[in-house]
């Protein structure tokens, strides 16, 4: 069974979400948008929206410290453990902060709101619970980790993130997740799922950035 | 040179007896879906009024448009990068209630209620929510002035101050019907961050692609007509398309067609792409009108239509363009103006303005009034189509008057007066294309160049649209 979790779903999340975006941007591309609400109602918008997002990016970029860059790189520059944990909490808590008040925020907009309710889909309901369980999950087990609630030994940066990365070089090391406690084990499988879930939601609009917006004339000509 | 091909307007509010007719039968086209209840392509406003939606021409709040920023054309709304940044939260977004909540009403209670001691009520429900609503604000809901409130609220009066007073008996009012104006210097084309919104090269409408539309939501402030819409369902932009399947086919734009006082012409004008951008960033806005009547070109010019038949303008284009309507009344009389040029978007709408009664404190007096002698103050139509220069509308009104006059002497056997700009002859030609003219002879479009039969285009009903295909996330 932990050879299908840690060794096979991995690569089926990973699957599903990619193939599904592109199949989704070839056949549906006029329903490829954020799905802003701004317009049906502002509300705490201007300030929950900029804030959950900012937690998101403080998340993310914490992820990729702490799960790309292997333990061995850190201690090399002279970063110990110690140091690393202050620079991790320190960055983790007020981005796991602004994400949870964020989305708290949104939450209550969205559910508070009767005009909301023509802007939420079925499938948004299911991915905000996903979002939810993925946020609680990830920032309950770094507090707890941080508390040393989960055992003096345990080290998601000699367990989880070799782990993600033998993933990444199509090597799974199942073994690595053996030990690891049950909370991360959920966080592991809620990410699975969103990234399954990922092409078929409004989370898609996270792929539209305006690269060539930059660089092109201001106004466009095209022939039909 | 670089000569282009525009489709233009010019509605003559002399004849708009805001019957919204136009409105409707666009609405039954363009905006009879879910999720585009509340649009209206083509509006039709009283003025004075704060419009629709509610003071659009305040753009201290909205920021549309353009401005010129150390000799740069620059969006009002901001820098790319720092619009980029209003990503998660855009600040000058109109929202629903700017416009209204629209709404319907229980119409199956007039029917099924049981025997009361009352008359049952159909009572307003919500199209966005289908939950009871109370109605507070509706399309044209200071029609003809109603309330008075609206009126004293309009932005134009700003720059006017205390010169006019909204006293009974000076009250003054006319129609202003608005669609999409297909500018030459759109904003909301500068503005769209994912390319969706363009230019056709071949006739200047101004399309959003559906496909490419990302809901950035960057086209709404910046268009200073407010014109283009928010589709709450698919969660895309939309705007008036000038009926461009319509206009493939030969035929005229839907408000064109049933506009009941017959106030719009439809015809083709041939511009220099070169110098738009220059015009655009004139320093006075008040000499825009100037520049953008130099960027219209004389279609029967050699060079003009040498230039426009390299840029690939076809014959029929061009023929359609040596007869145009919209050229005689923009450029040969000077009789239509466009609608803000301070905006710098170079608007390809445009209107001649209304004459209107004689003013009480002049009824008297006068028997054939001066510009200055009417009810509706000269200085409120300048802020409205020429950045505030009351001699353009006084010179504008002054050759309508001349144009009445002179009809009027050869209906009643005088002379004319001697000092006329035109000769006799030309405000006949004025009279007839601005009074009497025929469709076909308001309508001057190039024959459809789609080259499909009725039967196929039939075949391809349904095929097109906004909805999303197979259903949205």
């Amino acid at each position: 069974m932990s050879g299908f979790f840690w060794g096979a779903l991995p690569y089926i999340a990973i699957a599903i979400m990619v193939v599904g975006t592109v199949y989704r941007y070839q056949t549906g591309e006029r329903g490829w948008t954020t799905k802003s609400s701004q317009f049906l109602a502002k509300g705490s918008l201007k300030i929950a929206g900029p804030m959950f997002h900012l937690g998101l990016f403080m998340a993310l970029g914490g992820h990729v410290i702490g799960v790309l860059i292997p333990k061995f790189v850190t201690d090399g520059a002279g970063i110990d453990e110690h140091l690393y944990h202050i620079i991790a909490l320190g960055g983790g808590i007020p981005a796991g902060i602004l994400f949870f008040l964020g989305f708290f925020l949104l939450m209550q907009r969205r559910f508070g709101n009767p005009k909301m309710q023509v802007n939420t889909s079925t499938m948004d309901g299911v991915i905000y619970a996903v979002l939810f369980l993925t946020i609680v999950t990830g920032f309950g087990g770094t507090l707890l980790n941080a508390v040393g609630l989960l055992g003096d030994d345990f080290n998601y940066r000699e367990t989880i993130s070799p782990w993600f990365r033998s993933i990444l070089m199509l090597s799974p090391d199942i073994s690595l997740m053996e030990n690891v406690p049950l909370i991360f084990k959920a966080h592991m499988i809620m990410w699975m799922i969103t990234a399954i879930l990922f092409p078929f939601t409004r989370l898609v609009h996270c792929l539209s950035f305006p690269f060539e917006y930059f660089s092109r004339r201001p106004i466009i000509y095209r022939r039909s | 040179m670089k000569i282009k091909a525009q489709v233009c307007m010019v509605m003559n509010l002399d004849k708009c007896i805001g019957c919204h007719t136009c409105s409707i039968t666009c609405k039954n086209v363009w905006t009879n879906r879910e999720g585009a209840e509340y649009m209206y392509f083509n509006n039709v406003e009283t003025r004075p009024g704060v419009g629709y939606p509610r003071g659009w021409e305040d753009q201290e709040k909205w920021k549309g448009g353009w401005e010129v920023d150390g000799g740069e054309l620059k969006l009002r709304t901001g820098s790319k990068l720092g619009r980029i940044l209003k990503l998660f939260y855009h600040p000058e977004q109109p929202e629903l209630k700017d416009y209204y909540e629209p709404w319907t009403y229980d119409y199956e209670t007039l029917i099924t209620s049981p025997r009361r001691k009352h008359q049952p009520v159909a009572r307003p429900r919500s199209l966005i929510t289908q939950k009871r609503m109370t109605i507070k604000w509706g399309p044209n809901w200071d029609d003809d002035l109603a309330g008075g409130d609206s009126a004293r609220a309009d932005v134009n009066f700003k720059n006017i101050g205390q010169e006019i007073a909204l006293e009974f008996q000076d009250i003054f009012m006319k129609y202003l019907p608005r669609n999409c104006n297909h500018c030459l210097n759109p904003a909301c084309v500068a503005a769209c961050p994912s390319g969706a919104i363009y230019k056709r090269e071949e006739d200047g409408v101004v399309l959003v692609s559906q496909d490419i539309c990302r809901g950035w939501r960057h086209c709404i402030p910046s268009c200073p007509y407010k014109k283009v819409f928010y589709n709450w369902k698919t969660n895309k932009a939309e705007k008036c398309t000038f009926c461009y399947p319509r206009l493939e086919n030969g035929l005229p734009t839907v408000c064109t067609d049933t506009c009941v006082g017959r106030i719009r012409y439809l015809g083709i004008l041939l511009y220099d792409m070169d110098p738009v951008e220059n015009v655009a960033k004139t320093a006075d806005p008040k000499n825009i009108y100037a520049g953008l009547l130099d960027v219209i070109k004389d279609p029967n010019d050699p060079a003009v239509l040498e230039s426009a038949r390299s840029e690939g303008v076809s014959d029929a284009v061009i023929n359609a363009a040596k007869v145009s309507p919209v050229y005689q009344i923009i450029k040969n009389w000077h009789l239509a103006l466009p609608l803000h040029p301070e905006f710098r978007t170079l608007p390809m709408v445009w209107y001649v303005p209304p004459l209107s009664p004689i003013a009480k404190r002049f009824e008297d007096k006068v028997y054939l009034p001066d510009s200055e002698e009417m009810r509706i103050p000269i200085k409120y139509l300048a802020e409205i189509f020429t950045a505030g220069d009351s001699q353009i509308i006084s010179r504008t009104l002054k050759r309508l008057l001349d144009m009445r006059t002179v009809m009027r002497c050869k209906e009643v056997g005088e002379t004319p007066p001697r000092d006329l700009e035109f000769d006799a002859y030309e405000y006949e030609k004025m009279y007839k294309l601005l009074g009497i003219a025929k469709y076909s002879e308001r309508i001057k479009l190039p024959a459809g160049r789609q080259g499909k039969t009725h039967e196929q285009l039939r075949e391809l009903q349904g095929s097109a649209g906004y909805i999303c295909p197979g259903g949205c996330c």
